[in-house]
């Protein structure tokens, strides 16, 4: 009767940790805290009544520099001018590819001409994993309640070439429209593409 | 000397042509960043209606890979698009064994070092110009840590001729790349995606030793989450937790088994509703850790020496122990050491037989059998009488105080130790058949080793009464209070044996409960004859006496009339009874009507399901929860082998009853604890409605 209980007591224990909380849309969106590039400290709350983009980058990743061709900086350019927080994210490791600086982030965003609202450093990984982050880039639309609308790919084609872009659905920039409407984005989960986060 | 020239140029002259047509069946090799990359025909000169491999062949830098059909969390896979005259065509890649590439947390799934992608490519019979150009554009993604794209174009031109040529070069490559392939195995496997989990169940042809598994369809599986990988015979079940980005499964997959014979590749179709659903329940898991597990057996060992059964006899064995001299407590212990662990893995054996020959059989399969019922009913009532002092055995079991000097050696302890775990086997099913029937869901090895842990277990004291001096010194003195204890120790078998005569009566009826009794008579008999043969007190004849009853004996139950089928038929079902009996048909029609329905696997032999019934679910509040949520409750019999039931327990990956599960409309199927309390069910219930 024993044996069982801690036979049991011990696979319970094991299947609890292999089923820990999922990330789901609908569901409010973890909470953070991140510093940025010029050392400011930011909040998933200080935005509540914004809607919020955030971005998972390395600049050296080919998948993101696919995007920074011009696709990425456009989005940032339209969405910011819509009041939209946009928050690109590095959680690369220290002495990982796309590990930077906060100097270095700020003269590749203006080298690249990007319109982040800031650039936010997880250099230990705790955002990326709360938001189950798995590649570069990998985007996620969070709205005014701070209700997680969208998370997944950038677009339907998982390709390192720019040619793509014009040729693939732009499920993230579908997504975040429709929740600037005021809709529920479809789909709402995507598969994301690109080199793993560096963490 | 001019046949040395002869035979040098014997050698080289073949060589030489093969370097020349190795040449034409490759495209030559092309460098991009960190690899290097050639496509080979397995021919270099082709005929019209012939197939043949391509292959593209990669040699990363050491530690850089490309990518599977599903690359896992990230990555890429490799495409190719062929260009290729009308008349030819070229089929999708047939992918090697991935290899998994893990970047916690995050897991992939490519090839690191040599790879080679096969193509089949197909020219149709009536292609009429005299070659082929191929032309391939290949896509891939290398990765070490970080990432490269890389695209390159690769051209290969073969001559069609009436005759095919093989390029011998190559052939070794292409039998390595088809040496790499996952063997297809024509199996039939479901695979269901409810409850946040893929799980699947594969009936394999023969049972196979699974460490891994790869799913090919991509953001299905949480591809760096632990895998659950249960084989109960050759029944495997897989289950793996969803990918975060899961959104809709494919109605056919393909996935790929590591075995430890090499890798193979199955085709699962998508569960259709309705269909029995396949659980990896929370109960029994395969990836306890072994120590873990042999260290459970074994302190289940320990307590199978309290229970009715075994401890009478083996308190006095204990005794006996203590009485003798130093040098034969440790051959004592030993050798009885030795009957127990041998008589645990004999029976394992036994078990692990019946099932590879197909027998649908779980522990507690001692206890299913009315004939070993009342073997056991007859073995524990004369173990009583001995006690009793009715009849001395032979096996040094009884060598208390009295007859110190009959101590039998070796061979007694030895015996002693086959017989404790013949009186325990009764014991073991009520109460250790979950965790026992676990360990023979297990490979062979892995259940022989629990039964050699349980042994030693239950070896332990009489391993440390006869190792280590101090613990035989603190057993009391031997004396004439020994002989009285000893008849005092008589009741407990005697209490065994009528539980057991009760097991029996509900497996065969009353009729042949009474013929058993008869037997048990001739049991008592013949025990009391043989006890005055002993004192010399009774001739040869009564001997003869005692053998044709103890023949009589066991006659008794083969002679007895077979149990009434009416029995436990629903014609009978009483009014007030609150179950009704559990049928494959029954659950699935109620659950296709949207019904709530629990389900309890029970046993009469199974003292925890007895419990379980008696303080948790035949209780007024109980009835109250399953009248107010309107739950049809079905009960499914394992007294005797039911090979319906043991298939139903296979599927909640059990191996002996109880199991309960409950199933609420729209919700994954629930498998409540195996130790029930009070509220369990209703508080199950209530947060089962709860749910949206």
């Amino acid at each position: 009767m024993k044996l069982r209980n801690l036979v049991l007591a011990a696979s319970a224990a094991l299947l609890s940790l292999g089923l820990s909380a999922a990330l789901q849309v609908g569901a409010p969106a973890p909470d953070f805290t991140v510093v940025d590039s010029k050392g400011n400290s930011h909040n998933l709350k200080d935005f509540a009544g914004k809607n919020v983009v955030l971005e998972w980058t390395n600049h050296d990743c080919p998948f993101v520099v696919k995007h920074y061709s011009g696709n990425m900086q456009a989005l940032q350019a339209e969405m910011t001018a819509q009041d939209v927080v946009w928050l690109s994210v590095i959680s690369s490791a220290p002495g990982k590819q796309g590990h930077v600086s906060g100097a270095k982030a700020d003269e590749l965003t203006a080298s690249r001409n990007a319109v982040p609202t800031a650039v936010v450093f997880d250099e230990s990984g705790v955002v990326g994993k709360a938001y189950d982050a798995k590649t570069t880039p990998h985007m996620y639309v969070i709205d005014k309640a701070g209700v997680l609308q969208y998370m997944g790919g950038i677009d339907s084609i998982p390709s390192a070439k720019v040619d793509d872009i014009t040729k693939a659905t732009p499920y993230f920039a579908n997504a975040a429209k429709a929740v600037l409407a005021g809709n529920t984005p479809d789909p709402a989960v995507t598969k994301p593409y690109g080199c793993s986060v560096k963490y | 000397m001019p046949k040395l020239i002869l035979l040098l140029l014997c050698c080289l002259l073949p060589a030489s042509v093969l370097v020349g047509q190795a040449q034409a069946a490759s495209s030559g090799w092309q460098s991009a960043s960190h690899l290097q990359a050639e496509l080979v025909s397995e021919y270099q000169q082709v005929v019209p209606g012939q197939r043949l491999q391509l292959a593209l062949h990669f040699v990363p830098d050491p530690h850089w890979h490309t990518y599977w059909q599903n690359p896992g969390d990230s990555g890429l896979p490799t495409t190719l698009s062929w260009q290729l005259p009308q008349g030819v065509s070229v089929g999708d890649i047939r992918w090697p064994t991935p290899q998994a590439i893990a970047l916690p947390p995050l897991m992939n799934y490519g090839f690191e070092g040599q790879t080679i992608l096969l193509s089949e490519l197909s020219i149709a019979p009536d292609y009429s110009a005299d070659s082929i150009d191929i032309q391939l554009q290949a896509d891939w993604l290398v990765c070490e840590e970080i990432c490269i794209p890389a695209e390159a174009q690769f051209s290969l031109i073969l001559p069609v001729a009436s005759q095919a040529i093989a390029a011998a070069d190559y052939q070794p490559l292409f039998a390595e790349a088809v040496a790499r392939l996952p063997q297809p195995l024509s199996v039939q496997g479901q695979f269901d995606v409810s409850g946040g989990a893929f799980s699947a169940a594969i009936t394999l042809p023969e049972a196979k030793s699974i460490s891994g598994f790869f799913v090919a369809a991509s953001e299905l599986v949480d591809h760096a989450a632990v895998q659950q990988i249960s084989l109960n015979g050759n029944q495997l079940l897989l289950q793996q937790a969803l990918n975060t980005y899961f959104s809709s499964a494919p109605t056919q997959l393909e996935l790929v088994l590591l075995a430890d014979d090499g890798a193979y590749s199955v085709q699962l179709q998508q569960a259709v509703q309705a269909s029995t659903e396949i659980l990896v329940t929370q109960g029994q898991q395969s990836d306890t850790a072994l120590w873990l597990v042999l260290l459970m057996a074994a302190a289940g060992g320990l307590i199978l020496n309290l229970m009715p059964c075994v401890f009478p006899v083996l308190s006095l064995k204990a005794l006996s122990i203590a009485a003798n001299s130093q040098q034969q407590h440790k051959r004592d212990a030993v050798f009885y050491s030795l009957g127990v662990v041998l008589s645990f893995v004999t029976l394992a054996l036994v078990l692990i037989t019946l099932r590879s020959a197909g027998a649908a059989v779980g522990w507690g399969f001692q206890l299913q059998n009315p004939y070993l019922v009342a073997l056991l009913v007859y073995l524990l009532f004369a173990l009583g009488l001995s006690l009793s002092g009715v009849v001395q055995f032979g096996l040094g079991l009884m060598n208390s105080g009295s007859n110190l000097a009959a101590a039998k050696g070796s061979k007694g302890s030895f015996f002693t130790g086959v017989l404790a775990v013949v009186v325990a086997s009764p014991c073991t099913a009520p109460f250790m058949g979950t965790a026992l029937g676990y360990a023979v869901g297990q490979s062979a090895a892995v259940a022989l080793l629990v039964f050699v842990a349980l042994g030693l277990g239950m070896a332990l004291p009489f391993l440390l009464l006869g190792l280590v001096p101090g613990f035989a010194r603190l057993l009391p003195r031997p004396g004439a209070w020994m002989d009285t204890l000893k008849q005092w120790l008589a009741y407990p078998l005697y209490l065994s044996a009528v539980w057991l005569l009760w097991v029996y009566g509900r497996q065969s009826g009353v009729d042949a409960q009474a013929m058993l009794l008869i037997g048990v008579v001739c049991i008592g008999a013949a025990c009391w004859l043989w006890g005055r043969k002993q004192l010399a007190q009774a001739g040869i004849v009564s001997m003869v006496i005692a053998l044709l009853l103890l023949v009589l004996a066991l006659a008794m139950p083969a002679l007895a009339p077979a149990p009434q089928p009416a029995v436990k038929s629903p014609t009978q079902t009483n009014t007030n009874q609150h179950w009704q009996p559990w049928s494959a048909d029954t659950l699935q029609q109620l659950r296709a009507q949207g019904k709530p329905v629990l389900v309890n696997m029970t046993a009469d032999w199974c003292i925890t399901c007895l419990v379980n019934e008696r303080v948790a679910l035949n209780t007024q509040s109980s009835k109250a929860a399953m009248a107010l949520y309107d739950v049809t409750y079905l009960k499914g019999d394992w007294t005797l082998r039911d090979g319906a039931i043991t298939e139903y327990l296979r599927l909640y990956q059990r191996d002996g009853v109880p199991l309960y599960v409950l199933y609420w409309p729209g919700q994954p199927p629930e498998v409540l604890p195996q130790i029930l309390t009070p509220d369990t069910l209703s508080s199950t219930l209530e947060r089962l409605s709860q749910q949206p």
